[in-house]
């Protein structure tokens, strides 16, 4: 054996109780399950005590770019993350020519809030194909990857500028049906397409000016492959959702193909959208029609400068009024004793500090004020004997209006509701969006926060069905075979946690992104060991991220 | 022929502000037609700020009762 993980609670992945034993592991893959090995291995580690799962699978990513420079797809693999799918809502690094390439960097800052320095320099474009672009990744690898093509990146192909102007004649549906085939081929482990995004000129993405039919004649390839179509529906307004679940189906039906749908989240603003979208997805799953519901496990937070006028404070129209002054205007306002003082009484009436008390700093500019990043405004007026809105206002100023606050929990919040639609059968968890938005929030840890919030604190799901939806579900509805399982002939890909402890880490600020970008992080809490392909790839005992590159392609 | 009924023009019934999924808070607009059925329409942050101005608005508030015919006018100009 090459490694043996011994004494852990194996919780395998197919929702059945866990039990002791160890695990043998021989030239990537998985050769004993339970029971007690015998002999020793190259390697060996106790998991007594702890958790030894398959590893998770994280379905709705945008590391396309990052696992250029970044093979381990930093957090995520610290998160248990074995598997990673990029080339989300329309976008992937393949294929594309060479002339189209500032558009899609476009699209990507854009949509992801990709910096410019994530494209330039950061790492070589070696390739046009789907194909070359996987060469180009394959060496870099820890993690694995099952990579999407995407829609307007194929359309950008094969139509050029037109592909931003006009549906496609049958000429150009043949050329993109032949490029898909090309990436599925490759290694795609689908399609994905867009009807929401636009990009960095605030126009559609190539992918939404596609008819119907276009959508057909692309799932149709699909259908030769039985590979997945993935899309961002108009999730903002519950019936166009309902009409893209029905359009979904009726695709899934008609070329026998899986298809999923992200985001799905609850709001109270819209309370109804869940139960409708649901009801309506099983009425087609009860069809046979495969429309899997993606649903994030993360609450969402609202971030905000006084930069611009955010609609957090629709609510308070003095507050929308200053906010939406021209800039000096807007400073002189806040400078300003008397106004500043109706603004502290519409923003906390009679000394209530209930609106702004738990918002944290999340940014700022000068250095000295570094310290204040992460702390609530509460906390902060209490230091200072002040008021939550005053510190707000002062910090703003202070740092010449180049400071950022957030909001926490203020979406997809209700931990009833939420902790019921992730145990729903039918949903999906994912929507992580790994790898994307990384200037506004952090995207990693949803499993760690999935096993704290609804396992261990809520029990809205076990233990061995929480472990169950991010691996072998996820495995079956993105048919990636061989993964997702603790079984022998699997693929070596492991997760050691403590059950107890496993967790999202605080969201903080990094600058580890080419030429020290900043995002937003989370590390992880309670992993210990994570396997890939049969190597330690990132260890608690070790220090962390170790030299393992034995991440794959996982569709090829 | 039945006769029209007298207010047919659906207008807005109610307005939220709501999270977005991209960490960004939005407009959620409920939209009441003439037949009585009704359905919801989101707007980013500055869309928002131009239905504000055409309404005269300074309050989401004032935003009730408007007609739907301001909020297509906010969206044409967000050209898409």
């Amino acid at each position: 054996m090459d490694l043996i993980i011994r004494n852990g609670r194996i919780v395998d992945g197919t929702g059945l109780p866990a039990y002791q034993g160890d695990i043998g592991i021989r030239d990537g893959r998985i050769v004993s399950v339970g029971g007690r090995i015998p002999g020793t291995a190259t390697e060996e580690i106790d998991a007594a005590g702890r958790v030894v799962a398959p590893g998770f699978i994280d379905p709705h990513t945008h590391f396309d770019v990052q696992l250029l420079w970044d093979g381990q797809a930093r957090p995520a693999l610290e998160h248990g993350i074995t598997t990673v799918v990029p080339g989300n809502c329309s976008l992937s690094l393949a294929p594309l020519k060479v002339e189209h390439r500032p558009r899609l960097v476009g699209m990507f800052q854009q949509i992801e809030e990709m910096p410019d320095a994530a494209f330039d320099g950061a790492f070589e474009w070696t390739w046009e194909s789907f194909a070359d672009y996987l060469t180009a990744l394959r060496s870099k690898l820890a993690v694995n990857v099952a990579p999407l093509a995407g829609h307007s990146v194929i359309r950008l192909w094969v139509m050029g500028d037109a592909a931003n102007e006009r549906a496609a004649n049958a000429d150009e549906i043949a050329g993109m049906q032949e490029l898909l085939r090309q990436c599925l081929e490759a290694g795609a482990v689908g399609l994905s397409t867009s009807f929401v995004d636009v990009d960095e000129r605030l126009q559609p993405v190539p992918s939404r000016y596609a008819h119907a039919e276009e959508i057909d004649a692309l799932a149709a390839v699909l259908g030769e492959y039985g590979r997945m179509l993935q899309v961002v529906p108009e999730f903002y307004a519950t019936d166009i959702t309902l009409a893209r679940v029905d359009q979904l189906a009726e695709l899934s039906l008609k070329h026998q193909i899986p298809t999923t749908f992200s985001p799905l989240f609850d709001s109270a603003a819209n309370p109804d959208n869940i139960s409708r979208v649901m009801a309506r997805v099983e009425e087609q799953m009860a069809r046979g029609a495969r429309v899997w519901p993606q649903v994030q496990t993360r609450p969402i937070d609202i971030s905000f400068t006084f930069e611009v006028a955010s609609l957090l404070f629709a609510g308070t129209p003095g507050w929308y009024r200053t906010m939406r002054l021209p800039r000096d205007e807007k400073i002189a306002a806040l400078r300003d004793p008397e106004r500043l003082a109706r603004l502290l009484e519409e923003a906390e009436p009679g000394g209530n500090t209930d609106r702004f008390r738990k918002m944290r700093v999340r940014a700022v500019a000068r250095r000295e004020d570094d310290g204040l990043v992460g702390r609530s405004l509460g906390d902060i007026a209490a230091e200072r004997d002040s008021t939550p809105a005053r510190v707000m206002v002062d910090i703003a100023l202070a740092n010449d209006l180049d400071a950022s606050f957030v909001a926490t929990d203020l979406g997809h919040n209700d931990p009833a509701r939420v902790g019921a639609l992730l145990a729903h059968p039918m949903v999906h968890i994912g929507a992580s969006d790994g790898g994307a938005h990384i200037q506004s929030f952090a995207t990693y840890g949803d499993t760690g926060y999935l096993f704290s919030r609804f396992v261990r604190e809520r029990h809205d799901l076990t233990l061995e069905a929480a472990v169950k939806k991010i691996t072998a579900d996820t495995a079956r509805i993105w048919g990636i075979a061989g993964r997702g399982l603790l079984q022998p002939g699997f693929a070596a890909d492991i997760t050691v946690f403590d059950p107890d402890v496993i967790d999202r880490g605080d969201e903080v600020v990094a600058h580890d992104m080419p030429e020290a970008g900043m995002r937003y992080v989370r590390g992880s809490r309670g992993i210990y060991t994570v396997v890939v392909n049969g190597a330690v790839a990132w260890s608690a005992a070790a220090g962390g991220y170790t030299e393992a590159r034995q991440g794959q392609v996982v569709t090829r | 022929m039945p006769a029209e009924p007298h207010d047919a023009t659906p207008r807005i019934e109610r307005a939220l502000v709501a999270p977005g999924h991209d960490g960004s808070a939005e407009l959620l607009l409920r939209i009441r037609y003439g037949d009585g059925s009704s359905d919801s329409v989101t707007l980013d942050a500055a869309a928002a700020e131009r239905l504000l101005d055409q309404c005269g608005a300074t309050a989401l508030e004032q935003l009730v009762g408007q007609p739907w015919r301001r909020l297509l006018n906010v969206l044409e100009q967000s050209g898409d």
